[in-house]
């Protein structure tokens, strides 16, 4: 099972539970809130109240560490708005399954001109991916935003793989 | 975490890297994949007409325990029946290769394989059987 803290980020940072954030506005609101509740500025109150604020300045680190990561958020998303959902939806496509085989072989054996290719194509699929898991999230369709969502998976641990090469 | 020799020495000499072709009406394609670690596993087999196993090739993308479980599959494949075959469990592959805990979804997924591989192999049997198998009956996958 897909762990999401509780609460969950969304309502840690008082943010509607949506796929696509703007980022700047998130930043600014993290450090609005972490400097609300540091807890050097709680010295003076009394222990149930520093125990209080200490919590929610963690709570605050772990939201913000889901939500800047778009692919984390989007995990996170599709946790609380369908529990479970991506464990349900584990078997992909084996002709995909193959595509995804065959991309891997390609990054592992790319001279450097391959890889500059290669690293426009991936970009371009994980773009195509997240389009593809906010629409189905927008249409309401869960199961088919997590398999999207996996997909992406191994477009995104072949773009790691290839930065890693050079 | 460390790992077992016998998974350091598939992990450093696997067995059977390699593919059959896909469309050979004796050959079994499974594919399979774990995509909360991004990994993927091919594993093949070519079927002889009394149901023997007479070759077995793998591609695994993913951690030395999940390439070690292949590997390990190919080799008990190779020379066994289809029947057979399909009554290994994962488990016998946890116990040979001391997978830890953590790793048990690396056995689970060539178990997998296998499976698919079969029941690919079985489809294509069927539908030969279904158009009479003729000679020059052209199968497609």
């Amino acid at each position: 099972m897909i762990h999401v803290p509780a609460p969950d980020p969304f309502t840690v940072f008082g943010l509607p539970r949506t796929l696509d954030v703007d980022e700047k506005a998130l930043e600014a609101r993290y450090l609005r809130l972490s400097r609300e509740c540091h807890p050097d500025l709680h010295r003076s109150a009394d222990t149930g109240d520093c125990v209080a604020v200490l919590q929610r300045s963690a709570e605050i680190n772990d939201a913000w560490k889901i939500l800047r990561d778009p692919w984390q958020r989007a995990r996170a998303l599709m946790e609380l708005l369908s529990p479970g959902v991506l464990d349900r939806n584990k078997k992909l496509d084996p002709a995909f399954l193959g595509e995804a085989l065959e991309l891997a072989e390609e990054v592992a054996f790319a001279d450097q001109t391959a890889a500059g290719n290669l690293r426009v194509r991936l970009q371009a699929a994980i773009t195509l991916d997240w389009t593809a898991v906010g629409k189905a999230l927008g249409a309401g369709d869960f199961d088919a935003a997590a398999m999207c969502f996996h997909a992406s998976h191994y477009h995104r641990k072949a773009l790691q793989d290839l930065d890693r090469k050079s | 975490m460390a790992y077992s020799d016998k998974v350091l020495d598939h992990y450093q000499n696997p067995r059977n890297v390699g593919s059959l072709d896909k469309n050979d009406p004796n050959v079994g394609t499974g594919v399979v994949g774990a995509p909360e670690c991004g990994d993927v596993m091919k594993l093949q087999i070519r079927v002889d007409d009394s149901g023997k196993i007479v070759d077995a090739k793998f591609k695994t993308y993913g951690c030395g325990s999940a390439i070690a479980s292949s590997s390990l599959a190919t080799e008990w494949l190779k020379g066994t029946s289809v029947d057979t075959a399909a009554q290994i469990k994962n488990t016998q592959i946890v116990e040979e290769l001391s997978l830890p805990p953590v790793k048990i979804h690396c056995s689970v997924l060539a178990e997998d394989a296998i499976k698919a591989a079969i029941e690919d192999w079985r489809k294509k049997r069927a539908a030969s059987q279904a158009t009479g198998a003729g000679a020059g009956t052209e199968v497609r996958s």
